[in-house]
């Protein structure tokens, strides 16, 4: 066996020096670095000191870190409920239609997903514009008041239609291919027993589509904690708040306050906070 | 009962009707960016303030915009398109290779460490990229990486959902039989990967291949870390300086161009969906229903 070993290592190397090259040791290093914080000492340039824990309290203590994560909370408990359950819809409608329409919808549905957020992100920009808007071009000609999309009591809103635009698609489609995953025989077999469409729907396909929708349902957390390009590219056009995400906020504190240790201890919260709430709600969801 | 009453599974007309209305609306909904677009880059800038968003506007501009968007700046727009293709191609060429021999490795042989190993990298799939990206950064500014090709390709190399996909296709798409006959055949293990294992993988190289080639071209958040200098910008980071530059003082409302420019660097996605939708779609679901 020990050959056999030494060739599968062989085949692994490649792999295996990229993975801990630029995966493992960016981890270990922004773990390594988060216990430092610049100090200066007397008239020489600041250095990078031993502290401990000191970037994690500041982190906690923080008012705009607080403030992204309730953000982006607030923005989760109202965006994937919304998102999933459109997903849901849009498959199980799918799943009962044929011919050209289905196949239209399920294309155009899915497209948006395959475009990059930051060019998809950049186009919604400009369907926000105070002075583009069409919405706002209607609303216009109607005499009514424009709507301000990138004020700070809509934008939220306004990167969740982004995020939702982009994401109900690929949710959809995943959803649509555990539904066909499903044996005919079992709609097959309550059909002969009586039961009617939506009957076959609500007991026996739902109920099959859950372990596919919980898993959804954990990829949309952690992606909600992730969410930057979408709110990046609305800056430019408007003002958006610092804090508006974690990862802007994030990102700005390293790369424009150059603040690496802190901006790396934050990074690591948000980690640990998502991996927190996703295994408390795996738990959760999973009764055995 | 051998025939099904189909009065019991036919659905009334009005909830007919009420389904397509649904795909409809969301189908007008998930359009809308994607019209806007098209009618925007018929326009010039003015028309675009002027005209309504979903509708055309007389005269058309359509290769007035064409012309200036490959000479504005001095033609950068061409040579981020070729950018965002070194980037895209080498990353999903390489990375395809490499995640094919590394799950080779997991799905055809008993190593120590084996299963342990595995998992943790599928486990690593979670790590969100801000704990990933920044600290990159600084170790790419102390390899001298900033500002490089390099910097942009070398993190791209490494996909561990396409590892996670290749196992999955080798564990059903080449069968352990055929490895040990070959083996009696006295070929050598290389030549058993390349030679016999490999030609049967064409589903699952081209879906690790796309998916790959997709994730590198649409990625904006590590080219925006890594890079300074313009003329190594991917179309993504590209369009959005351009969309920077309109809303700072004194800049010009290129609209036009952002329409164009973004239209064009979705084609070669469009493209491959058009005709390697089938892999696409497969690469997504394999991963999310086997997972």
């Amino acid at each position: 066996m020990k050959k056999q070993s030494k060739i599968a290592y062989a085949f692994l190397a490649p792999f295996l020096i990229l993975f801990v090259a630029f995966y493992l040791s960016p981890i270990v290093y922004a773990a390594y670095l988060s216990l430092f914080t610049k100090k200066r000492i007397g008239l020489r340039a600041a250095q990078d000191v031993f502290s401990g824990v000191t970037n994690y309290i500041r982190g906690f203590q923080d008012v705009n870190f607080l403030t992204s994560l309730k953000n982006i909370l607030i923005f989760g408990i109202f965006q994937i409920p919304t998102m999933l359950i459109a997903a849901l819809i849009l498959a199980l409608l799918l799943d009962q239609s044929r011919g050209l329409l289905m196949r239209v919808c399920r294309t155009i549905y899915f497209i948006p997903y395959t475009i990059p957020i930051a060019i998809g992100g950049l186009v919604w920009g400009c369907l926000y514009a105070r002075d583009l808007s069409p919405v706002n071009q209607l609303l216009s000609t109607l005499n009514l008041a424009r709507i301000d999309f990138l004020s700070p009591s809509l934008i939220l809103f306004s990167i969740a239609n982004i995020t939702f635009w982009t994401w109900t698609g690929y949710n959809m489609i995943t959803l649509f291919a555990a539904l066909k995953n499903i044996p005919d025989e079992l709609s097959e077999a309550a059909r002969v027993d009586g039961a009617k469409r939506w009957d076959i729907v609500w007991r026996i396909k739902l109920p099959l589509l859950m372990p596919t929708f919980q898993l959804l349902f954990l990829f949309s957390i952690i992606g909600t904690s992730q969410i930057f390009a979408e709110a990046w590219v609305l800056r430019p056009i408007e003002y958006v708040a610092d804090n508006i995400t974690p990862n802007v906020y994030i990102y700005l504190t390293a790369a424009r306050d150059t603040n690496y240790s802190y901006a790396a201890a934050l990074a690591i919260l948000l980690a640990a906070v998502v991996f927190a709430i996703s295994s408390f709600l795996l738990r959760k969801l999973q009764p055995h | 009962m051998a025939t099904v009453n189909d009065e019991f599974t036919r659905e009334a007309a009005p909830a007919k009707s009420l389904r397509t209305a649904v795909l409809l609306v969301f189908l007008l909904y998930f359009a809308t960016p994607a019209l806007w677009v098209l009618f925007a880059i018929t326009k010039n800038p003015s028309q675009i303030f002027t005209t309504f968003g979903l509708w055309f506007a007389q005269p058309f501009h359509f290769f007035e915009n064409v012309s200036e968007l490959f000479s504005y700046q001095g033609g950068i727009y061409a040579r981020w398109f070729g950018n965002s293709i070194i980037y895209a191609a080498t990353i999903s060429a390489v990375s395809t290779m490499i995640c094919a021999a590394g799950a080779y490795a997991f799905a055809k042989y008993d190593f120590w460490g084996r299963k342990a190993l595995f998992s943790f990298i599928l486990g690593t799939i979670m790590v969100p990229n801000t704990a990933l990206v920044l600290p990159l950064f600084l170790l790419m500014n102390k390899l001298g990486l900033i500002d490089t090709y390099w910097g942009v390709i070398l993190p791209g190399l490494v996909n561990p959902f396409g590892l996670y996909l290749m196992r999955v296709f080798w564990d059903s798409g080449f069968p352990t039989d055929l490895l040990e006959a070959a083996r009696l055949d006295g070929a050598s293990e290389l030549r058993i990967f390349w030679s016999v294992g490999l030609p049967l993988m064409p589903t699952g190289l081209v879906t690790v291949a796309l998916l790959s080639f997709v994730g590198a071209w649409n990625n904006f958040f590590l080219p925006l870390i890594v890079l300074n200098r313009d003329s190594l910008f991917p179309l993504t980071l590209g369009m959005n300086v351009w969309n920077s530059i309109i809303h700072s003082g004194g800049g010009k409302p290129i609209y036009n161009l952002i329409a164009l420019g973004s239209l064009i660097s979705v084609l070669p996605l469009l493209v491959a969906f058009i005709f390697l939708g089938r892999y696409w779609q497969g690469g997504i679901t394999g991963g999310a229903t086997k997972g």
